[in-house]
C-alpha cells in the first residue's frame, strides 16, 4: 500500500537482532519496560493443534480486575499503598478513556502515578505538572506524574495531601480502572476492591488454524531475506486473517506476501487479550524457545505484543499519545538456534522505544 | 555722526576754491527740509514725522509678582505615589497580620453586599446580583482561587485585605499574607448561597476605577 509520505504522521520502527544466549541482549528489559500489554499473538507455522505446554502457559496468565467508576483518590489510600504499591508491583490503567479526549490515569509498577489531563482539569486540580510533549502550538494536554514511593509523597506529607485534596475536593476524577498485581494476585488488592463495584476477568484466549498460506522464506538469521515493513505487514494480515493472494477478482485487499516465499500447509495463530503482565510474557517466550528447540518443519515462531492504545505511558514511562493511531507494539521473531529479530514499532505521538 | 561737524561752517579759504558759500543756520535748515521733502517719495498714508520720531518699544512683559503664600494655606495637598510608597502606608505590619482581626471586616462586607442587593433573598435573580457585584468593592470578601494557569495558586482561600490594579492581597487562615496576581486565574466569591466566579484577567482595574467601567458580555473565557 503506498501512502503519500508527506501526509503521513511519522512512525518509528526499530529492528534489532540478537541472541537469547548473548549476555548483552536487552530483550528481558525491553519486555519488562512495556508495562501495559493488551494483546499477545503467537504465530506457529506448520503446527496443528496447540501444543499442551503452550496451552498451560497461556492458561496460567494472571487474572486482572475491573473496577467501575473508581474515584482516583482511592489509589492514594494509605492501606492500599502499604499493602500493594510498596510491596510488589501494581499495574493499573484507566479503562475506556481516550487519551486524546479525556483524562487518563496509569499506575506503574515502580510506584509512579501518571495522570494525563486536559487543560481545564489540570487548571482545576492544582498540582504541578508539565505540558504534554505532543501539544501542537497551544497547550491543550498536561501530564502530572508523581512518584508514590518518594519521601515527599509519603502519606501525610505535603505533596501527598495536596494531591489528595486536589483529587478529592477540587477535581472529582472517576474512571473505570483495570488493575493487576504481581506477584500477590488479588489478595493485596482486596481492600481496595471491596469498597467498589469490581469484577475479575481472565485473559481471553482464541485459537485460529490457518491452512494453505504463503509465507516468506525465513532462513535462520539471514539479513536480507525480507525487510521488516513487509514482514510485519504480512504478519498483521495473518493475525487478522486477511488473504494475501491479491487475486484480480477481489478488491478487498492488495496485501501480498513478501518475496521470496514458500507455502505452508497449515499454521496456528493464538491470541490472548486482557491486561497482561510482562512477567507472563517472559514465561511465554521461554516456553516458545523450548518449543523451537525440538526439530520442526519450519524453524521459527513469531510473537507480537500490543500495548494499550489509550495508555498515557509507553515504554519505561515515556509519554504516549494518539494521533491517527496509538500503536505501540513489538514483534519477536524467534529461531531455533536461540537467535531472534526484534521489531519495535510506535506511532506518531510516542517516544523512542528502548 | 557728530551733529556739530555737519553744521560747521566751511572754512574761509575753501570758500573761494569750492565756489560755495555757507548759509546761515536758519536758512540752511530750511533748505535741508525743502531738499528732503522734494527728494523723498511722499506717501499720503505715512506720517513721516511720526515715523522718524523716537518711540519707545516694549521688549518684554513682566507683571509684578503677587504674594502666593496666603492662598495655599487653605488647601491640603495630597501625597503623590512615590511619597506614599516611601511612607509604606500600603504595607501591613506583621503584628497586624492576623486572620481574626479581619473577620469583623468580612462581616461588614457581607452587610454591605446584602444592602447593595436590597436584601439577598434566595429568590433574587443571579443576573441582578451579578450586575451589582461588578461595581461593588471586594475588600473584606472571602475569595478562593478556583482555577489558575499556575497550579500552586489553586485552592488558596482567605479574606481580601487589599485590592490593587493587578493583584489581590489576601490573608489566609494560617495568618499568611498572600499576593495573588489577578491574571490567568478564576476566583470564587460566595455570599448567602450565591457563588460568583470572577475571571481575574478581565478584572484588572483599581477598585475605585472598576465602579465606573462597563464590562462587555463575552461568551466563554479561556484561561
Amino acid at each position: 500500500m503506498s501512502v503519500d509520505l508527506d501526509q503521513t504522521p511519522r512512525s518509528l520502527l526499530i529492528s534489532e537482532r540478537s541472541s537469547f544466549l548473548d549476555e548483552k541482549s536487552r530483550i528481558s528489559s525491553q519486555v519488562e519496560q512495556q508495562h501495559f500489554n493488551y494483546k499477545v499473538s503467537v504465530l506457529l507455522p506448520e503446527c496443528g493443534p496447540t501444543p499442551s505446554h503452550l496451552d498451560s502457559v497461556l492458561n496460567s496468565f494472571s487474572s486482572f480486575y475491573l473496577i467501575r467508576q473508581l474515584p482516583i483518590y482511592e489509589l492514594l489510600d494509605k492501606h492500599f499503598l502499604e499493602t500493594a504499591v510498596y510491596q510488589g508491583s501494581v499495574y493499573g490503567l484507566s479503562y475506556r478513556t481516550r487519551v486524546d479526549e479525556e483524562n487518563c490515569v496509569a499506575l506503574m509498577p515502580n510506584g509512579r502515578l501518571c495522570l494525563s489531563l486536559d487543560k481545564d482539569s489540570f487548571q482545576v486540580l492544582g498540582v504541578e505538572g508539565k505540558p504534554s510533549r505532543f501539544n501542537h502550538r497551544a497547550n491543550s494536554r498536561y501530564v502530572v506524574s508523581v512518584d508514590l514511593t518518594d519521601s515527599s509523597m509519603a502519606p501525610g506529607g505535603r505533596g501527598y495531601l495536596r494531591l489528595l485534596t486536589g483529587l478529592r475536593s477540587r477535581l472529582h476524577l472517576k474512571t473505570d480502572f483495570v488493575l493487576s498485581h504481581h506477584p500477590g494476585g488479588g489478595a493485596s488488592l482486596q481492600s481496595l476492591l471491596s469498597r467498589h463495584d469490581w469484577s475479575e476477568h481472565r485473559p481471553e484466549i482464541s485459537h485460529h488454524a490457518l491452512t494453505n498460506l504463503s509465507c516468506p522464506a525465513l532462513p535462520t538469521s539471514d539479513l536480507q531475506s525480507c525487510d521488516p515493513h513487509s514482514f510485519l505487514e504480512w504478519l498483521g494480515a495473518m493475525d487478522a486473517d486477511v488473504s494475501c493472494e491479491n487475486s484480480s477478482s477481489s478488491f478487498l485487499s492488495s496485501l501480498v506476501c513478501p518475496e521470496p516465499k514458500t507455502t505452508l500447509s497449515r499454521a496456528l495463530s493464538v491470541s490472548v487479550c486482557g491486561l497482561l503482565l510482562p512477567q507472563d510474557i517472559h514465561r511465554l517466550i521461554q516456553e516458545l524457545r523450548c518449543y523451537l528447540e525440538q526439530p520442526r518443519l519450519e524453524s521459527w515462531a513469531s510473537l507480537t505484543v500490543h500495548g494499550f492504545v489509550d495508555s498515557p505511558v509507553s515504554w519505561g514511562g515515556g509519554e504516549h499519545g494518539v494521533l491517527r493511531g496509538g500503536e505501540n507494539l513489538y514483534t519477536l521473531l524467534m529461531f531455533h538456534d536461540h537467535t531472534y529479530h526484534l521489531h519495535l514499532a510506535t506511532g506518531a505521538h510516542d517516544t523512542c522505544p528502548p | 555722526m557728530d551733529e556739530a561737524l555737519v553744521r560747521a561752517r566751511i572754512p574761509q579759504d575753501l570758500v573761494k576754491v569750492l565756489g560755495v558759500e555757507s548759509q546761515s543756520s536758519s536758512k540752511a535748515e530750511a533748505f535741508t527740509q525743502a531738499f528732503l521733502k522734494n527728494s523723498i517719495q511722499q506717501h499720503a498714508r505715512h506720517d513721516l514725522k511720526s515715523m522718524l520720531s523716537h518711540k519707545a518699544v516694549v521688549l518684554g512683559y513682566s507683571r509684578p509678582k503677587k504674594d502666593k503664600t496666603r492662598r495655599n494655606s487653605k488647601k491640603a495637598k495630597g501625597l503623590n505615589a512615590r511619597q506614599k510608597r516611601a511612607m509604606k502606608i500600603f504595607q501591613i505590619k506583621p503584628e497586624h497580620q492576623r486572620y481574626e482581626l479581619f473577620l469583623p471586616l468580612h462581616e461588614l462586607w457581607r452587610q454591605y453586599i446584602i444592602d447593595l442587593c436590597n436584601g439577598l433573598k434566595p429568590t433574587c435573580s443571579p443576573q441582578s446580583v451579578q450586575q451589582k457585584l461588578l461595581k461593588a468593592d471586594f475588600h473584606g470578601a472571602i475569595i478562593t482561587v478556583l482555577r489558575s494557569k499556575c497550579p500552586s495558586y489553586v485552592g488558596t482561600t482567605g479574606i481580601l485585605v487589599q485590592e490593587f490594579k493587578h493583584v489581590f492581597k489576601i490573608i489566609t487562615k494560617e495568618d499568611r499574607l498572600k499576593v495573588i496576581p489577578k491574571r490567568n486565574s478564576v476566583f470564587t466569591v460566595e455570599i448567602n448561597g450565591f457563588i460568583s466566579h470572577i475571571y481575574g484577567s478581565k478584572f484588572e482595574q483599581r477598585a475605585g476605577e472598576r465602579s465606573a467601567k462597563r464590562f462587555k458580555v463575552r461568551g466563554t473565557l479561556d484561561l
